[in-house]
């Protein structure tokens, strides 16, 4: 069953065609990944479909439990709400925060208790805020982080930081999770080790995962469907396996003579 | 241990309120009048801090929300009798001509005034960002400021209003300003604080983590307001003479001085901050007289104080970039470091 459909989404900015007629389907459970050369549009895909962009042309479904929910004109903090979080390239975490206060802060939006009760600490708010700490502790614990949750998350060393703002998606409860690059500037063994990472917090959460990742190896190693584009278009999209072969992406890579 | 932290809190607040029972006695007018300005500061630096510091907002319309929260106060308190004396010009609209409020609700409601004001003002400047927000929020407090010097029948326009009744003492300002800081800690250790504090730290971030942006700033802004009103109110009627010109945007500026010493975002160091610039400037005021060192005399020189001012909050600022606290806050852990106690191993889990 589909969870997440972009219907011939294009984003223009002036005379630009950053992305032209994306369409995309994502089932759920799936691993799909994004690639294709620098400047191809890969992130302003992401940012149409997490509403940081409005799609000039085409919509954005997001599919749950029999409802279809057009989501092309939602804020990005409506569209998580609905369960879609994603991480950012260049890392965007609170840098000033702790650990912890990165992961309390994205269970914020399911918080019911008004902002007087929360201050008050009146008792329906603080139920809520020990279930908040207990989860995002848990959450941690996982993700092999708790040993450093009172540390200030710009101290962290770099693929950490990198877990970290994936553990603070997984606090929004989020049934589909992007990915932007999330193997940028890790060697290859940290690489390795961040794909064994993905393919077991889908598990555990039961997620749909949508990535852009450079490294082939990655990729290659753990989608299971593949859309390459390349100067806003999509020159191609199937199995690891068939891309691999798919003449265009060849060339789109390596260029032709 | 929690138990001992709210058992040590309690006894701070205790004596403290000792404390100033025996300024209450001990201080001529002269200090008190200084004393009670420390603590409207205090109220007006922390909810600056709010909106500046914790939630990032650059805005600069503190001048405009401290008007509006004096005059509301100011009109409400005053006496009709005293009304009918100084509206000589033109006479006070009659639904305002015969109230005269207790100071406590006349203080609360100057606040929602206020509020309302920022609600209304931050509904459509909160989508700008940054110097934009800032030079909006200015224009805003200085539009609030012009309508005041014109609107003659509710506000007596450029003439202000005089012998408004001098209700705050101490306790009505000191009172406010407790009241500020425990709001101020228990919001700030809530989940909206946090929120707030996501947003100073990068907005994309904090809106992909489904925080409501357009929601947290406007809710940020209006208590931020709220307070700047009641600090307002307090000032005007510990002055008791209040006129649209007082409020202009050097007011501002000097409780983002207070702001920007303390460390933005520190609800500690704006309380510290705003004692000390209180007290620095009255206390500087000796630059300004003939200083008379028994061989030599030194002419005064008027404004002097504000140079000497302007070099030590330079020299501040250079050598602490961050505010004398930073985003630190107090807490007893404090006495314990500076004792070397060993007995209270209150370590984290650290690696």
């Amino acid at each position: 069953m589909s969870i997440l459909r972009a219907d011939n989404i294009t984003m223009r900015f002036g005379g630009l065609v950053a992305v032209s007629k994306f369409d995309m389907t994502l089932n759920e459970g799936e691993i799909v990944g994004l690639i294709g050369p620098n400047g191809a549009g890969k992130t302003t895909a992401f940012n149409m479909i997490t509403g940081v962009y409005k799609p000039t042309e085409g919509s954005v479904f997001f599919q749950d439990d029999k409802r279809d929910i057009d989501i092309t004109q939602s804020r990005p903090d409506e569209i998580t709400k609905l369960g879609v979080a994603r991480t950012f390239q260049n890392i965007r975490l609170f840098k000033e925060l702790s650990v912890l206060d990165n992961v309390l802060i994205a269970n914020h939006l399911r918080l019911k208790s008004d902002v007087f009760s929360a201050m008050l600490t009146l008792p329906n708010y603080r139920k809520e805020e020990k279930a908040m700490y207990e989860k995002s502790i848990h959450l941690l614990e996982e993700v092999g982080l708790k040993e450093l949750m009172y540390e200030k998350s710009t101290s962290l060393p770099y693929g950490k930081q990198r877990r970290l703002e994936i553990a603070r998606a997984l606090a929004t409860n989020p049934k589909v999770l992007l990915l932007d690059e999330p193997a940028a500037g890790m060697n290859p063994k940290e690489s390795l080790e961040l794909m064994d990472f993905i393919a077991d917090i889908r598990e555990r959460f039961k997620l749909t995962i949508f990535m852009i990742e450079h490294h082939m190896q990655v990729v290659m190693g753990i989608c299971e469907r593949i859309f390459v584009l390349d100067h806003g278009i999509t020159i191609a999209q199937g199995t690891p396996s068939e891309i691999q072969n798919n003449e265009k992406v060849i060339e789109a890579y390596l260029g032709v003579d | 241990m929690k138990k001992e932290r709210i058992l040590l809190n309690i006894g701070a607040i205790l004596g403290f309120i000792i404390l100033l029972f025996i300024f209450n006695k001990t201080f001529d007018s002269y200090q008190m009048k200084i004393l009670n300005l420390c603590g409207i500061y205090i109220v007006l630096g922390l909810s600056m801090n709010l909106i500046n510091g914790f939630t990032g907002l650059f805005s600069l319309g503190h001048a405009g929300f401290m008007a509006v929260g004096a005059y509301t106060a100011g009109l409400l308190t005053m006496s009709p009798a005293m009304k009918e004396m100084n509206f000589f010009m033109k006479p006070i609209i009659p639904f305002l001509a015969k109230v005269e409020w207790p100071f406590l609700p006349a203080l609360l409601m100057a606040g929602v005034v206020t509020a309302f004001v920022g609600f209304l003002i931050g509904s459509p400047v909160l989508k700008l960002k940054d110097d934009y927000l800032a030079i909006a929020t200015l224009g805003f407090s200085e539009i609030i400021r012009v309508v005041f010097v014109n609107i003659q029948s509710v506000t007596n326009g450029a003439l202000g209003l005089k012998g408004l009744p001098t209700h705050t003492n101490i306790w009505w300002s000191w009172g406010t300003a407790m009241i500020t800081i425990v709001f101020m800690v228990f919001l700030m250790k809530s989940s909206y604080g946090r929120a707030f504090k996501a947003i100073r730290e990068d907005e994309i971030a904090a809106e992909a983590m489904g925080i409501s942006l357009f929601k947290h700033k406007v809710m940020s802004f209006t208590m931020g307001a709220f307070f700047a009103g009641v600090g307002g109110a307090l000032l005007g009627n510990l002055l008791g003479t209040i006129d649209p010109n007082m409020f202009r945007f050097v007011l501002t500026f000097n409780i983002l001085l207070i702001v920007v010493l303390g460390g933005i975002g520190s609800i500690t160091g704006t309380t510290i901050s705003a004692v000390i610039v209180t007290v620095a400037m009255e206390v500087l005021r000796v630059l300004d007289e003939t200083i008379n060192l028994g061989f030599v005399q030194i002419k005064g020189i008027p404004g002097m104080r504000m140079v000497i001012f302007s070099l030590l909050l330079m020299i501040v600022i250079l050598f602490y970039q961050q505010g004398l606290l930073g985003t630190n806050e107090f807490s007893w852990d404090w006495f314990s470091k500076i004792k070397g106690f060993k007995k209270t191993p209150k370590k984290e889990v650290k690696q």
